[in-house]
């Protein structure tokens, strides 16, 4: 097992795009490092920089302590996942899992139970003799699972590796991926679209955008503490509400209503100079509410807006309406019974307001 | 929409025409073939039946025994020799390097000469060119090696098209397969054995059993090179049907030496067929 350290590199392709921009993250050992971002934003090409399957324009990587920008994919010690699987058409899915064990002549009857027991874990033993032209796709994504599991590499590095799964097998594949995790203590890269993967298997989530890393940092850190506008909008589901509101010095105004803020915050702003300018207010659904409703938490003055939409998510509700000049979301308990069209007074958590710099994007004070 | 008798008469007022030329040009002379084989006509004049004599006489004739060995000993060599070679260049031509366009161009280059007028330059290459440079006699006029120069030829010929199919073979193997083979620890020969080859089967099937057939019907080289010569030495099957079935007065008994050889070369095809088959299943 090993860590990872990547120092400035950059991706130009061949046709000049720009696909990864100035990238640094190290990655210690042990670490499970998730990827996230909008599609095109790079995650597969840094992931395959990393495998060496695509040259790094410039910049320094490592893997351990040795520097690999020069050491072929078979020198590298790396199992992947690749996006669109890219199994051995012409191989059983036994063979396929088996392969890069028999390259490395491991005894038959150690492939052998490597093989089953990945198979195992991935459901696949019923299919263990077909080709992957005979597999459903679900089926063919479990198959370069268990290519890279039966291995024991320095680094995994997976591509949406759940992607095309149903939800009850996504959640069960999670549960593996992390007991893999745990088990075989190894670093582990993941790419993924999905929030939950992102939050619930990650050591540290890193964010990217056009190329360049939004911000890395924890969990929890994330949501709690986005360093920017886009990070905010990207992490969390549904996704922060955001209101351009002035700082008048002690309150923020936004749609004529005037919402108090704990007095670091108005320290912080008032520092900063912002007094009179114009903020990005951020607040996530989960921290409107309805005003009349008991919270628990302090709330701000009360607002009052039209339900546009309502969406039954199950044990929640969540209430869309429109309010200065925003589309705004609240998650709300099962109890409510605002309807469309209702007016509603909703509140916000005074401590979960964040506030973010207008020009620059950039979070001024959680 | 048409009705089923008018789409019958559209059918049959294109397939009649083809199969009357067809069956007036192949099947007809096939057939009149197969009967001159029980004659013993010599190309003019009279003849009469003699029953199954020429092909009893055929297993006791040491010149077709001979032309057989040739051809055989021949098309095996060759047919692996080219094989080798063109996967080798195919290879090579599917890398990514400079100019591939263009060399796939020049290679080609061989396939759209005649079998003749190779067999001419290379006939001059052999007569003239080579002796002088290494200052013995010509291949073609010693018995043990004039074999080996019909080899060269056909092979440097039948090079360009099997290298062709082997390039479009190989661009049926998705690149993503060979990224995750080298993830996987593969070398580039690993790669070949365990990826390539097995994905190009089909076409490696498709070229062994094409190569064996042109080669076993080898003739216009050996016409261009040597007539059969030195010594009846690189006599090949068809050589020998055409020139002593023409020219020799045994056009009886080399009408059954080519029916016989054209049921030998379908059964070789059918059985190569089978067995190369088998071996793509199993991949
Ligand atoms: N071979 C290539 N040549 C040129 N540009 C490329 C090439 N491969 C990818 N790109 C571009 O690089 C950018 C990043 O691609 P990449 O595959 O890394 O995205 P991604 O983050 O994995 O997206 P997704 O979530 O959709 O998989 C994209 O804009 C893509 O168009
Ligand atoms: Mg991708």
């Amino acid at each position: 097992m090993a860590g990872l350290s990547l120092q400035h590199i950059w991706k130009k392709y061949p046709n000049g795009y720009e696909a990864v921009k100035d990238f640094n993250l190290e990655i210690a050992d042990k670490e499970f490092i998730i990827f996230v971002g909008p599609s095109g934003c790079g995650k597969s090409t840094t992931l395959r920089m990393i495998a060496g399957l695509e040259d790094i324009s410039s910049g320094t990587m490592k893997i351990g302590e040795r520097v690999v920008n020069d050491v072929e994919s078979k020198d590298r010690d790396i199992a992947m996942v690749f996006q669109n699987y890219a199994l051995y058409p012409h191989m059983t899915v036994y063979d396929n899992m088996a392969f890069a064990l028999m390259l490395k002549k491991t005894p038959k009857d150690e492939i052998d139970k490597a093989v089953r027991e990945a198979a195992k874990i991935l459901e696949l033993d019923k299919v263990l003799d077909r080709r992957p032209s005979q597999l459903s796709g679900g089926q063919r994504q479990r198959v370069a699972m268990g290519r890279a599991i039966v291995r024991s590499p320095q680094v995994f590095l997976m591509d949406e590796p759940l992607s095309n799964l149903d939800a009850k097998l996504r959640v069960q594949m999670r549960a593996e991926i992390a007991k893999l995790h745990d088990r075989l203590g190894a670093t582990i890269i993941y790419v993924t679209h999905d929030q939950t993967e992102a939050m619930t298997l990650g050591t540290r989530i890193v964010v990217m955008k056009d190329g360049i890393i939004k911000q890395v940092d924890t969990p929890t850190n994330l949501y709690n503490k986005p360093d920017n506008l886009f990070v905010a909008g990207f992490i969390g589901s549904p996704q922060m509400n955001f209101i351009d509101a002035r700082f008048d010095g002690n309150d923020l105004i936004a749609g004529g209503t005037s919402f108090e803020i704990p007095l670091e915050k108005v320290e912080v702003l008032r520092n900063g100079g912002y007094v009179g300018k114009t903020v990005v207010m951020g607040v996530r659904p989960e921290n409107v509410y309805d005003a009349k409703a008991e919270a628990l938490c302090r709330l701000t003055a009360p607002f009052e807006a039209k339900i546009t939409v309502f969406e039954l998510l199950g044990a929640e509700v969540q209430l869309y309406f429109d309010f200065a000049g925003a589309s705004m979301s609240a998650k709300v308990g099962q109890g409510s019974r605002a309807a469309v069209g209702d007016t509603v007074s909703f509140a916000f958590d005074v401590d979960k307001i964040h506030v973010f710099d207008k020009e620059t994007e950039q979070a001024i004070v959680h | 929409m048409k009705s089923q008798n008018e789409r019958k008469r559209t059918f049959l007022m294109i397939a009649v025409p083809i199969l009357l030329l067809f069956f007036m040009f192949n099947t007809l002379p096939l057939l009149r073939g197969v009967m001159y084989s029980f004659t013993n006509f010599r190309g003019y004049g009279k003849f009469d039946w003699v029953g199954w004599r020429n092909y009893i006489d055929l297993f006791t004739d040491s010149r077709v025994g001979n032309s057989y060995w040739f051809t055989f000993k021949l098309a095996l060599v060759a047919t692996i020799l080219i094989n080798i070679l063109s996967l080798i260049m195919a290879l090579a031509l599917n890398a990514k390097i400079r100019f591939k366009s263009f060399l796939r161009g020049m290679y080609f280059i061989p396939n759209i000469l005649g079998a003749l007028v190779v067999g001419y330059i290379f006939s001059y290459i052999f007569t003239y060119i080579l002796p002088a440079i290494t200052h013995a006699a010509s291949m073609l006029a010693d018995k043990n090696w004039a074999w080996v120069a019909i080899v060269i030829v056909c092979a440097w010929q039948s090079i360009a098209m099997n290298t062709l199919i082997y390039i479009s073979g190989l661009q049926t193997v998705p690149e993503d397969v060979y990224e995750a083979a080298s993830l996987d620890g593969a070398t580039g020969w690993n790669k070949f054995r365990y990826i390539t080859f097995p994905l190009i089967m089909p076409f490696f099937t498709i070229n062994m059993v094409l190569c064996m057939k042109n080669n076993l019907m080898v003739f216009d080289q050996i016409m261009a090179l040597t007539k059969g010569g030195p010594a009846q030495s690189t006599e090949s099957i068809s050589f020998l049907i055409y020139n002593n079935g023409m020219s020799g007065g045994q056009f009886g008994f080399q009408s059954a030496n080519a029916v016989v050889f054209f049921i030998v070369i379908v059964i070789i095809s059918v059985l190569q067929l089978r067995f190369l088959n088998k071996k793509e299943e199993q991949l």
